[in-house]
């Protein structure tokens, strides 16, 4: 067993913090919150020379070939910091499925796109319940002629504003099971046919309800096998759920240093609060938790790195991520006091993105309804 | 990163598994961790006796000594099994294995290692220890304890009174801090460490049965106690340094006892559900206890990946500073939450006297139950280990 990480993770990592801290500091989150756009290309573009969008694609499509453990300390990175963007949407749902599941074509049509900035991508799963299940998909695409019709509509789609494809689940047919039947399809955004209409969330982010209207997608634009979509879903929801993990856990240890710091330096009854037990004991409650979150992240993380995920362990990383990030923000929030309920301060914009996070890739009952499975109930 | 046991810990799982198998009477399942004691002391010595010959009961100590050089990743995972399996006797001279022993090889003499390592290592009735630290004034602030031991010619008079001391009246030796300098700046200067035999004149054990009548714990009263100087464990004056280790070697191995202990509860709890029947349905198609025990098996999850990062901090050489503490809290935790959750599955059955017939799982969750809040006491209140953790590992003022 070995905890450490490799010396070119520990470079990525630092250079990821310095980088960060110097060009996206919360007055960019800030100025993102309420941009149009809600990222900023110049920073996009200058995370594309750093060769971050490419960090797990093969040289062959200009990536980086590195593993996806560096993914997840990148990630862990651009959590501690809130990246606005696409960066997740892009690489976590998208690239990631592209290049395991993508014809030779598509890859190379795609992926160098992706690896240079130049394309984003957004996926479109979830439906009217909100959640990752199969059922839940209803989404129609009717085969005519030699290309799939799509109609319905997609739920809480994060970035297609600003996307140049999307990937659709939809229903091709039925069969016993609600998985059975269902097809990814690449889908250009800028389809007449397609249809986007805001959903204001509270999370500083960019989520759409996206309407199909008889969008025709030719048969190559099918990702994956016809009727095996669900597959290649499960296999975008496994890793989305640990990359989401590993910027829940960076958000974590902003959120906790954060309200250290801010103990030892806020003086009530002539002594910092940091010095009474009361304060301490929340402190040491969001170590213990941000410490469980890492753990379990960096398990469920090198089991895809090595090439065989455990889905408990993701399950068990995503359900205590959800769980922790959101006690540890509330705890930051109330150590901080009335500060902290403040648009001037940090924390609140790490609050405020909890529920997003929370269902991204996940909830936590679906996560422990893996979990119960397990344990054989 | 690799998270992958080796071959010799997975060897090692499966022939404790075979060893339980063997050794173990039919539908054994009490377990020393919670209920405090075996109650058959000659079973437990026995079982004891036969992990030393198998080269368990002190594996990580070097040949010379009685161990086999094991690895602390061995040692952990024989924690995680033994606790898992119930495996008696590996516990009840748990002050001398776990850290008498390794304190012993960092600040005991020669004659000291040559004389103790091999009784502890023999898993016989004289390897067993008991620990004196705690006092009537000396708690949480043990660095209060007012026990004197005052020199004399070649001996130490020992004079005071201990008390919560486990095991001591199982103990052939005693892990004795005293006080042998009280006008020194610090309370925690001037304390030292001696190794008392137990048959010594003026020694009285006097027991305390804890609150369901078990007899885990004892008041020692020490009565002008003769101990020889060479009994003294490091300097003079300079035991707090080494009491910190103890605790240290004390504190690491409660992760992985709790974790083998409670993921064998979880799993008797997911099979009970399974079997079950509550208005027409097992327990387990319940959404509501699959999510309790999903969420158990998280944080067992957790506790677990803590006991490994510890070895591992450990076998890089460097000291784990607010980790022992971390995993202290987590374990109290765990064990407070499965007995709770295992209760409430239990219904009306978890008020059930866990030895009798009408008892569920041979009383596994009334015994979680009876015994979590003291075992979280032991070695440190959550209140304390949590101060610890804000000063060390947050930097936060000292606050105690």
């Amino acid at each position: 067993m070995d905890f450490s990480f490799t010396e070119e993770q520990d470079m990525l990592r630092t250079l990821a913090r310095d980088f960060l801290t110097k060009e996206c500091p919360k007055a960019k989150v800030r100025q993102m919150d309420k941009d149009e756009k809600g990222y900023d290309p110049q920073l996009w573009r200058r995370m594309a020379e750093l060769g971050w969008m490419g960090l797990v694609l093969p040289d062959e499509y200009g990536g980086m070939n590195s593993s996806f453990m560096e993914l997840v300390v990148l990630m862990e990175e651009m959590g501690r910091n809130i990246v606005p963007g696409p960066f997740f949407s892009t690489i976590a749902l998208c690239a990631l499925p592209l290049l395991e599941y993508g014809s030779s074509e598509q890859k190379t049509k795609y992926l160098p796109q992706i690896a240079k900035g130049e394309a984003i991508w957004a996926f479109a799963l979830a439906e009217s319940s909100g959640r990752y299940k199969a059922s839940d998909v209803k989404l129609r695409a009717v085969l005519e002629g030699t290309h799939y019709v799509l109609q319905g509509y997609k739920l809480f789609v994060t970035d297609v504003h600003i996307a140049d494809y999307i990937l659709v689940a939809g229903r091709n047919g039925d069969g016993e099971r609600p998985e059975d039947g269902i097809t990814l399809f690449v889908v250009d955004a800028s389809e007449p046919n397609v249809e986007v209409e805001t959903i204001p969330t509270i999370g500083g982010d960019r989520q759409f309800k996206v309407s199909f209207n008889k969008v025709a997608v030719p048969e190559d634009y099918v990702l994956g096998e016809i009727g095996s979509g669900w597959d290649i879903a499960d296999f975008v929801l496994q890793r989305a759920a640990v990359l989401k993990c590993a910027e829940m856990s960076g958000a974590c240890r902003a959120a906790l240093e954060m309200t250290s710091s801010y103990a030892k330096e806020r003086v009530q009854f002539d002594r910092p609060i940091g010095s009474f037990q009361a304060i301490q004991h929340k402190l040491a409650d969001m170590l213990i938790d941000a410490d469980a979150v890492q753990h379990l992240l960096y398990q469920a993380a090198w089991g895809i790195s090595i090439g065989s995920p455990s889905s408990w362990q993701i399950a068990a990383a995503k359900a205590k991520a959800n769980e922790a990030y959101q006690r540890i923000c509330i705890e930051a929030i109330t150590a901080h006091g009335a500060i902290g309920y403040t648009m001037d301060h940090d924390i609140g914009l790490y609050y405020r993105r909890v529920r997003a996070a929370e269902f991204a890739a996940g909830d936590t009952d679906l996560h422990r309804e893996v979990i119960a499975v397990e344990l054989g109930l | 990163m690799d998270f992958r046991l080796g071959e010799k810990e997975l060897a090692l799982k499966e022939e404790i598994r075979k060893f339980a198998e063997a050794e173990l009477p039919p539908g054994w399942r009490r377990s020393t961790l919670i209920d405090g004691e075996c109650r058959d002391f000659e079973f437990e010595i026995a079982i004891s006796r036969k992990l030393a010959q198998r080269g368990w009961l002190v594996m990580s100590w070097p040949e010379e000594y009685g161990g086999r050089g094991a690895s602390l990743w061995e040692q952990t995972v024989y924690e995680m099994e033994i606790a898992y399996w119930g495996i008696p006797g590996a516990w009840m001279g748990i002050s001398g294995t776990q850290w008498v022993g390794p304190c012993l090889m960092m600040f005991g003499t020669k004659e000291q290692m040559g004389k103790y390592l091999p009784l502890i290592a023999s898993g016989e009735k004289d390897g067993v220890w008991c620990t004196c630290y705690s006092e009537p004034n000396a708690g949480s602030d043990f660095a209060n304890l007012q026990t004197r031991a005052v020199r004399d010619g070649d001996n130490y008079i020992i004079d005071g009174q201990k008390v919560w001391t486990s095991a001591a009246h199982r103990a052939r030796w005693c892990w004795l801090a005293a006080r042998t300098d009280p006008n020194a700046a610090k309370k925690h200067h001037g304390v030292s460490i001696f190794i008392v035999d137990m048959k010594n004149p003026g020694v009285t054990v006097n027991p305390i049965l804890n609150y369901y009548g078990r007899h885990h714990f004892n008041e020692v009263f020490f009565d002008n106690v003769k101990v020889p100087a060479h009994n003294l464990v490091g300097e003079e004056n300079k035991g707090w340094y080494l009491l910190m280790q103890a605790l240290a070697f004390e504190r690491r191995s409660t992760a992985p006892m709790t974790y083998g202990h409670f993921r064998r509860v979880l799993e008797e709890l997911a099979k009970y559900a399974g079997h079950t029947e509550y208005e027409g349905r097992p327990l387990s198609q319940n959404p509501v206890v699959r999510a309790k025990l999903a969420d158990l098996a998280i944080d067992l999850e957790v506790l677990k990946m803590f006991a490994y990062q510890i070895a591992w901090r450990i076998s890089q050489g460097q000291i784990p500073v607010y980790e022992s503490s971390r995993n202290k809290v987590m374990s109290d935790e765990v064990m407070r939450r499965v007995a709770v959750t295992g209760a409430e599955l239990l219904g009306v059955y978890s008020q059930v006297d866990p030895d009798s017939e009408w008892a569920k799982l041979r009383g596994a969750i009334q015994g979680a139950y009876l015994g979590f809040p003291g075992q979280a006491i032991a070695a440190g209140t959550a209140e304390i280990e949590k101060s610890v953790i804000a000063r060390f590992g947050l930097g936060l003022p000292k606050s105690y």
